[in-house]
C-alpha cells in the first residue's frame, strides 16, 4: 500500500524504474537549449524528488555529464530521458513524461524563456489529425506494444515469468 | 534547397538533411510521451528529403512491431521515429528547431489535460534563475554546439 502522493515512473522499455515518495517540488518546464537538445524537444518538463525519498526500483540509468555541475540520466536500452541531477544536492529532478501518471503533476512555472520557441504559445491552436478511416495500423501497434505498462511490474523483460 | 543539421546533446550522433521539409507535428500518444520523457513528441518528417547520418550510429529500440525509435547510446537524446512509411526526427535535436513550427497534432487521445495552458505559466529568463542558483553564471557546457564540427569529441575533452 502506498500513499497517494507516491509517484512511480520509468523509461519506455521498462529497464529502468523509479519511485518517489511525497510531493514533487517545483514542477516546471525548462526551455534552455541544453534541456531542449537533451530531450530532442521544445522544452524539458522537470520536478524534484527529495533524494532520501527517491529509489531506483529496477535497473540503473546511464549518465551523460552535460556540464561539470549537471548529469543527465537516461535508459541505455531505449533512450528515454529520465533525470536531471546535480549530485551534491539533496534532490533529483525527474522528467515528468516518464512518470506513470504525468497528468497528476501540473507544472507551475517556465524557466529559461529566453530560448523558448517563438511559436510555443500557438501550439494549443494546432489542428488535430482526423481519426484514420481504417484503424488497422493503430490496432497492430497496440497488439505488439513493447512499451512497459504505466505501473510497476514483478519482472523485466515482460513475459519472463511476469 | 535548404540544408538543416542536427544531432544529439553530446555530439556523438550528427545528421544533415536537405529538401522541402514541411511535415512537422506533435504526437500526444502515451508511447511518444514515455519515449521522450515529456508531454509529447515533436517530430519532423524527412520522408522524401535527402537525409544522411554524418557522424556515429544511433541505437534503436523497437517500441512495437511497426516502429523503431532511435537515440544516442552515449547521452540518450531521442532522435528518430522510424515507421514503414518513413522516418521522422525529434524536432529538438535539430540545431535550429525553431525552423520547424508544427502544423498538426496526433494522438490526442493521450493528450494531457493541462498541455494547452503551459504557455500561460509564469516564466523566468536564465539570468533571473542565476540569482537563485549562482552556479549558472559559471556553467561550462559539454553539449555539442548547434552546428557541424570537424571532430568529436572536442580536443579539450579527449
Amino acid at each position: 500500500m502506498t500513499a497517494e502522493s507516491d509517484r512511480s515512473g520509468g523509461c519506455q522499455c521498462g529497464a529502468v524504474r523509479y519511485r518517489a515518495k511525497g510531493e514533487l517540488g517545483y514542477p516546471h518546464l525548462c526551455h534552455c537549449r541544453m534541456c531542449q537538445k537533451a530531450a530532442g524537444n521544445y522544452f524539458m518538463p522537470l520536478a524534484a524528488a527529495m533524494r532520501r525519498d527517491f529509489t531506483l526500483t529496477r535497473g540503473e540509468p546511464k549518465w551523460f555529464q552535460s556540464s561539470d555541475l549537471v548529469r543527465r540520466g537516461f535508459c541505455g536500452d531505449c533512450g528515454t530521458p529520465l533525470f536531471y541531477d546535480i549530485p551534491d544536492t539533496d534532490f533529483i529532478n525527474l522528467t515528468l513524461g516518464s512518470l506513470d501518471d504525468p497528468d497528476a503533476v501540473k507544472p507551475v512555472m517556465q524557466s529559461n524563456t529566453g530560448q523558448k520557441m517563438s511559436w510555443f504559445h500557438a501550439l494549443d491552436g494546432l489542428p488535430i489529425e482526423p481519426q484514420p478511416e481504417t484503424p488497422d495500423r493503430e490496432n497492430a501497434i497496440a497488439a505488439s506494444n513493447h512499451q512497459h505498462p504505466d505501473h510497476d511490474t514483478k519482472s523485466w523483460p515482460l513475459g519472463e515469468s511476469s | 534547397m535548404t540544408t538543416f543539421s542536427g544531432g544529439c546533446q553530446c555530439g556523438a550522433i550528427r545528421f544533415r538533411v536537405s529538401g522541402d521539409i514541411k511535415d512537422s507535428s506533435i504526437c500526444h500518444c502515451r508511447m511518444c510521451q514515455k519515449a521522450f520523457g515529456a508531454y509529447y513528441a515533436p517530430l519532423v518528417s524527412v520522408r522524401g528529403a535527402d537525409f544522411e547520418w554524418t557522424r556515429g550510429e544511433r541505437k534503436r529500440f523497437r517500441s512495437s512491431n511497426f516502429v523503431e525509435r532511435g537515440f544516442c547510446g552515449d547521452c540518450g537524446t531521442p532522435l528518430t521515429y522510424e515507421a514503414p512509411d518513413g522516418m521522422a526526427i525529434a524536432a529538438g535535436a535539430f540545431d535550429d528547431p525553431s525552423a520547424f513550427p508544427p502544423v498538426i497534432q496526433f494522438g490526442i487521445e493521450g493528450k494531457i489535460g493541462f498541455v494547452d495552458h503551459l504557455h500561460e505559466l509564469p516564466g523566468h529568463r536564465t539570468e533571473e534563475d542565476a540569482q537563485a542558483a549562482p552556479f549558472l553564471l559559471e556553467l561550462v557546457s559539454y553539449q555539442h554546439p548547434d552546428h557541424e564540427t570537424q571532430a568529436w569529441p572536442p580536443k579539450e575533452l579527449r
